[in-house]
């Protein structure tokens, strides 16, 4: 059984068709990558998939371990360990750092059966965690994402990724806003929860990413479904000679 | 027969003015209480009284011997109590050096009269209803030099069914001095009109928290009418959660230049409750700032005001003036307005506005749901969270903890009537 299993997808949006049935089958240890032009429905896939209002599909299903998720709520979805990293994360005014990031381990840790943590054990985990992410205890201590740059949004993602450990992550553009530096930061976050129980979807425009995430399979969408699917070498293609080729081939 | 009920409380005010001995300034007072002010009139449009004419009202006679029932909430304050709209000095502390309370005679009331005669709130029927009836004006005085550390904690309470309630404080901040006023009304079901008249002379500074609790029954009508000079400050923050019908009215002249005035605020309105925030702030000097920010949550069928005048002279150049509100909706029967009135006469100012009225924000609920946060637990956060927002910046920080515990009682009782 797959971990993810996404069949013939349909989704309409202000009612144009936006997904066209779009399928993707995804197994626990493995990465996939979604590359796609802007406007591809990139986004609008990764939102279906974590359960956003308004974005129920019209047409086909998808899958959590055998489970349809149509009926589901956003948050029963995550609870359920699918996790989607913003491509742009939401600021909230007034909400702490860690008092965010403990109700939504919290959450999760209750639906597992697992103990909760109590307030400083709960606090060491997390400054653990958030140093391997060079996330500063300063910032942990400001509203969730408010004042927050580009790279330090994405960076407080992965970092809420690595405390729900996910069975399926959903990256939507993070390398998008980073330089260099950053996107090595973020990328070994991302590779240092890789296992053998988990997989990854990372979504994104370029093939750069991949250079530091490598995928075992590389799927191209295009206008709401995916055209092509390989291995890493069909990112490079994309690389060389744009997305115009692939979509015209296809 | 409307009329005929609306007379007797005119006709109880004058009768009650006739047993005090020193009286010219409540006659003239009571002279000019005619009716309550008419939804016709533009700053009575979306707050309106005519339920009160059709209670049988009379004014209180305090009753001294009444024990006090609210029990101070900070370690050290300096209590002054007001019990039936009447100064309780047995039930008060004795006050620190360099600071006094007196009962203003007959000469002093009457000035007193003249100042709210002189303002916009002359037609306020607070203005003339208690200094008809308040059983004596009683007058804070801060020397000079003086700075008082510990908090000033003034308790209004008493009150009963059908009974309208007229304590009157005049606070006078001589040059120099700060204080840190923290005022809590928690009267029994009444009518109560509070007066406050706030002298800040040069170099003075306020710290000034509301919290106006009164009983559900409760129609709290408190008008507030404060003079700044030159490079005073005054920070005031209103919880306002109690009552049935309270509004909190304030106006502000910024006489001198270099002050610093903001008048925010909360409202937090459940069931049939109608909260209204009226403030007026009269910029007629340069180089002053104001700010006002307004936020409210709403949920049963409730109402809330949010008022906002700002007025700059044509010679109160270089004025900053900001206003703000916002509200957010929990059930789909409560209603919330917000008016904001800028007249500008000056050219070099700065002065922004804005208005919103709304439900939960979309995506913030989405993201946090996106985390397993259930919907009932993200929304009680982001509500949570859009009061902490403000409290943190508006509330002086040793008093933000107070302020927060005060506003999420009443929050936790809109939630769980909605969410
Ligand atoms: N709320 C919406 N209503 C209507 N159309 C939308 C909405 N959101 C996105 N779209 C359209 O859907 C298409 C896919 O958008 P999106 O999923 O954001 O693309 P990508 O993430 O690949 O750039 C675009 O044509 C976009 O204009
Ligand atoms: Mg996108």
């Amino acid at each position: 059984m797959s971990l993810l299993e996404i069949k013939n997808a349909e989704l309409k949006l202000d009612g144009k068709d936006i997904l066209k049935g779009l399928s993707l089958s995804v197994n626990k240890g493995e990465v996939h990558a979604i590359m796609g032009p802007n406007g591809s429905g990139k986004s609008t896939l990764s939102y279906m998939l974590a359960g956003r209002d308004g974005y129920e599909l019209e047409g086909g299903e998808v899958f959590l371990e055998g489970q349809s998720l149509s009926k589901m709520e956003a948050d029963e979805r995550a609870r359920s360990g699918l996790f989607l990293a913003f491509q742009y994360p939401v600021e909230l005014p007034g909400v702490g750092g860690i008092s965010f990031l403990r109700e939504a381990v919290n959450s999760r840790k209750k639906f597992l059966g697992e103990e909760e943590l109590d307030h400083l054990a709960f606090v060491k985990e997390v400054r653990k965690v958030a140093s391997k992410m060079f996330v500063k205890d300063e910032m942990l201590k400001r509203a969730v994402n408010v004042g927050f740059s580009g790279g330090e949004k994405k960076r407080f993602e992965i970092l809420q990724m690595a405390m729900l450990k996910p069975k399926i992550s959903i990256l939507d553009e993070t390398d998008s806003g980073l330089d260099v530096d950053a996107l090595k930061i973020v990328s070994d976050g991302v590779n240092a929860q890789r296992n053998e129980d988990n997989a990854i979807v990372v979504i994104t425009h370029y093939q750069r990413l991949l250079d530091y995430i490598v995928p075992d399979f590389v799927h191209i969408l295009s206008d709401g479904s995916i055209i092509k699917s390989g291995g890493p070498e069909l990112a490079l293609e994309v690389e060389k000679n744009g997305y115009a080729g692939l979509i015209n081939a296809a | 027969m409307l009329h005929k009920v609306k007379n007797n409380y005119i006709t109880s005010v004058k009768n009650h003015v006739s047993q005090f001995k020193e009286n010219s300034f409540r006659k003239l007072a009571s002279n000019d209480f005619k009716s309550w002010p008419s939804p016709r009139e533009e700053t009575w449009r979306l707050s309106r009284l005519g339920v009160l004419s059709r209670k049988e009202i009379t004014p209180i006679i305090p009753d001294f011997k009444k024990k006090f029932s609210s029990v101070s909430q900070f370690n050290g304050s300096i209590i002054i109590r007001f019990v039936d709209g009447a100064l309780r000095k047995d039930l008060s502390s004795k006050l620190p050096p360099g600071s006094s309370l007196n009962i203003l005679g007959e000469e002093d009331s009457l000035k007193c009269l003249h100042k709210f005669k002189d303002s916009n709130l002359k037609n306020h029927p607070s203005t003339n209803v208690s200094f008809s009836c308040t059983p004596s004006i009683v007058k804070l005085t801060i020397e000079k030099d003086v700075n008082i550390r510990n908090f000033f904690e003034i308790i209004y309470e008493g009150g009963d069914d059908n009974l309208s309630v007229h304590p009157a404080l005049y606070i006078d901040l001589q040059d120099n001095s700060s204080i840190t006023v923290i005022e809590r009304f928690n009267h029994l079901s009444s009518l109560i009109m509070p007066l406050q008249l706030i002298e800040l002379k040069k170099n003075t500074s306020m710290d000034s928290l509301k919290i106006f609790s009164d009983n559900q029954q409760s129609y709290n009508l408190s008008a507030n009418c404060t003079f700044l000079s030159d490079k005073s400050n005054y920070n005031s923050f209103s919880v306002i959660k109690g009552g049935i019908f309270t509004r909190s009215e304030t106006h502000a002249y910024l006489q001198g230049e270099n002050c610093n005035l903001n008048l925010n605020g909360v409202y937090l309105s459940s069931k049939n409750q109608h909260h209204d925030l009226t403030t007026a702030i009269y910029h007629d000097v340069p180089n002053c700032t104001s700010k006002q920010i307004v936020r409210g949550v709403l949920g049963g069928k409730s109402t809330g005001v949010f008022q906002g005048k700002v007025r700059v002279a044509p010679d109160a150049q270089k004025t900053d003036g900001q206003q703000m509100s916002r509200a957010i909706l929990l059930s789909e029967n409560a209603i919330a307005n917000a008016k904001p009135e800028l007249e500008i006469y000056a050219d070099d100012v700065v002065c922004a506005h804005g208005a919103t009225v709304g439900e939960i924000d979309d995506e913030q609920l989405f993201y946090l749901k996106s985390r397993g946060i259930s919907e009932k637990k993200a929304k009680q956060i982001l509500i949570t969270a859009f009061l902490k927002d403000i409290i943190n910046e508006s509330v002086e920080a040793s008093m933000q903890s107070f302020v927060f515990k005060e506003a999420e009682l009443a929050l936790s009782e809109i939630i769980s009537e909605e969410i």
